[in-house]
């Protein structure tokens, strides 16, 4: 029994990623595009579901981070120049990648910045903390024109190695037929980026950084008492999140083309706080979940507005498919936190035939049979100095 | 401090406000024994483990140990140092497994950070397997090996006050703190636990202070017993001295006239802890 789920185990993600791989020769640059914005969100939202649901700081903040990342790549890889509203904008024209790669920094780098005050207060007030920096964010965007292009924005560089566009279309490409456009090359590159991110947190937590934040997250404490680096560990905890929303904001500015402001205001915050609440708190494939129905969803509404005759025309009075998506959103937060607190994860788990706990495990409550000193191993002193060095 | 003391406590003062919980406390544990400290509710017991493990620090006094001051010395450099405590009121993490909680004392003794473990390079995975058989061996010792991978949250109370120990002593300490090891117990699992402390410092030369409110379980494992009372020392002894200490009686069984020794200078702190 346990071989064949091992099996399924093994075989789920292979297909899964083959599966994807072959979906821009099948689907249209509708999908490809929400497939895109869907992987950058998961990213995003991976980084967030390990500060927040694996080390317990409620962070407000995630917004900022994915700003810095978008705005941060635009300038070191744009080139100076005319913006609109005769603004003269700045840039480094660095080559993209390379770019890309320093605006990932860049964010943990904010992420550090702000790690002092995370380290001091904790909860809600690390939450309203945190506010100030989407504020803050605000600020700058609007008004440090000269990086950000101010109120219109400015355009986002194609991601390119040698001259090989990795998310436009130049040179043009065709594949078995099949014309590999800028849709096509940016469902790859979030591809390779999303798998990467999403393997990377499953092992983080799985080993010694992830045990030390969900005991610092449970009790404080008892974190620092058994060993770990409290204060660095909450850090370390704020500058990879920001790492992952600058990964993250560097490929949404390549989904839009063209970075505006208003998109990174506190209502993208609070949409990956609901992205990981749904998803299941502290679990690497509820962020993805989570990332895929928020970010799903209000476009699949409007794409399909003309069968959902309930909806209104943006724009119009009455219910339009973004407002229909926000009371979806809240229905299913305050249901995942009623019903069942480990969200979209959780309840995937449940619907999977459950493999059979370990003989006696199940019994909750039922105490164990009784500890026989005499039937222990002998532990031999001097293995302590031999297994710690 | 002489070659057999491991942790000399020195004149530790803590207030909370107005409030003195521990009161110019001194007492010395000498390596290898099993030392008690005891006292009624509200005596300073667990302010004091505070102040051994770094989570409190003291206004005055100072705690040696092995050589080293540990007054204001963070916590997780204490640990560091080879002391190890159990709380009380167990400090696990629920939802992880009995393996994870374990392997989480050996934090000290391991090196991969996030970019080794999030790259499985080699070196953070030949540590991890390392570390994993001796933390299963430990496991084992406290007949937890078939609950390894069950997360602890399903485990029954005397279990999870097994991985609570269990997960001291695989921070491999030189110096065992043990906050209420048997609180809660039924009379089978203490009795169980007190065997498997012994075996701990018989075996493993583990130095173990703990506190405990069992009577007959510290006159039975403690070697050597501290008695507090209102945050100041009253006695100190063999467990034979201390249950004869008509002061240690007096604490336990409460008395209509304080004796002058006992009466605690400061007539606000007795109203605080009545």
């Amino acid at each position: 029994m346990s071989d064949r789920t091992n099996l399924l185990r093994r075989a789920l993600p292979v297909g899964g990623l083959l599966l994807a791989l072959l979906v821009p020769f099948y689907l249209s640059g509708f999908w490809l595009l929400l497939g895109v914005m869907v992987m950058a969100a998961a990213i995003g939202a991976i980084g967030l579901n390990l500060l927040v649901g694996t080390a317990g700081q409620l962070s407000l903040a995630h917004a900022f981070f994915l700003a810095v990342g978008a705005y941060a790549y635009c300038w070191f890889a744009g080139a100076p120049g005319p913006g609109g509203g005769g603004i003269t904008l700045t840039g480094l024209e660095l080559p993209p990648l390379l770019a890309a790669v320093l605006a990932v920094a860049t964010a943990g780098a904010a992420g550090l910045l702000f790690s002092p005050v995370a380290g001091r207060v904790r909860g809600l007030y690390l939450g309203l903390a945190s506010l100030a920096l989407v504020f803050l964010g605000q600020h700058l965007l609007f008004n440090l024109s000269s990086v950000t292009g101010g109120f219109n924005g400015r355009s986002v560089p194609e991601l390119s190695v040698l001259g090989f566009e990795l998310t436009g279309r130049d040179p043009e490409l065709t594949l078995l037929g099949v014309p590999v456009g800028d849709r096509e090359r940016q469902w790859y590159v979030a591809l390779v980026c999303v798998v990467v991110a999403y393997v990377f947190a499953r092992r983080v937590l799985a080993g010694r950084p992830g045990r030390a934040l969900v005991l610092m997250r449970e009790n404080e404490t008892a974190a620092g008492v058994v060993g770990v680096p409290v204060s660095r560990y909450k850090a370390a905890a704020f500058v990879l999140s920001s790492m992952y929303a600058g990964l993250a904001g560097v490929l949404l500015a390549q989904a839009f083309q063209r970075v505006v402001p208003e998109y990174f205001g506190l209502v993208l915050s609070v949409e990956y706080l609901a992205m990981i609440v749904i998803g299941g708190l502290g679990s690497v494939t509820g962020a993805v979940l989570g990332a895929a129905f928020v970010t799903g969803l209000p476009s699949l509404l409007s794409h399909y507005s003309g069968l959902l005759t309930f909806l209104a025309e943006p724009g119009t009075s009455g219910v339009d498919p973004a407002v229909a998506a926000r009371l979806v959103f809240g229905v299913a937060i305050v249901a995942v936190i009623l019903l069942e607190q480990g969200g979209l994860v959780a309840l995937g788990r449940r619907l999977r035939p459950a493999p059979r706990p370990p003989a006696g495990a199940a019994g909750q409550g039922e105490p164990g049979p009784p500890p026989d000193p005499a039937s222990h191993p002998v532990l031999p002193p001097q293995d302590m100095t031999t297994a710690s060095s | 401090m002489s070659e057999d003391t491991i942790l000399r406590v020195d004149g530790v003062t803590v207030r909370f406000g107005g409030v003195t919980a521990l009161d110019g406390v001194s007492f010395e544990v000498a390596r290898g024994s099993v030392h008690a400290v005891i006292g009624p509710n509200g005596a300073g017991k667990s302010s004091c483990f505070n102040v051994l493990s770094g989570v409190y620090r003291p206004v005055a006094g100072s705690v040696r140990y092995a050589g080293r001051e540990l007054v204001g010395t963070a916590p997780h450099r204490i640990a560091a140092l080879g002391v190890a405590r159990a709380f009380q009121n167990l400090a696990l993490a629920g939802d992880q497994s009995v393996a994870e909680n374990l392997m989480v004392a050996r934090h000290h003794l391991t090196r991969a950070g996030f970019v080794a473990t999030g790259l499985r390079l080699r070196s953070a995975r030949n540590e991890e397997r390392r570390h994993r058989e001796r933390v299963r061996e430990i496991a084992g010792f406290f007949e937890l090996g078939d609950r390894w991978d069950v997360p602890v949250g399903l485990l029954s109370y005397g279990e999870r006050k097994r991985v609570e120990l269990a997960r001291a002593l695989a921070a491999e300490p030189e110096l065992l703190l043990l906050d209420e090891p048997v609180a809660g117990m039924n009379h089978h699992e203490s009795w169980a636990m007190a065997r498997q402390i012994r075996r701990a410092r018989d075996e493993l030369g583990v130095t173990v202070l703990l506190i405990e409110h069992d009577m007959p379980m510290v006159m039975a494992l403690a070697d050597r017993v501290t008695v507090l009372d209102f945050g100041r020392r009253i006695a100190d002894g063999t467990p034979a001295e201390v249950s004869a200490d008509p002061e240690v009686i007096r604490a336990y069984l409460g008395s209509d006239e304080p004796a002058s020794g006992a009466a605690p200078s400061d007539g606000t702190t007795t109203a605080e802890h009545v």
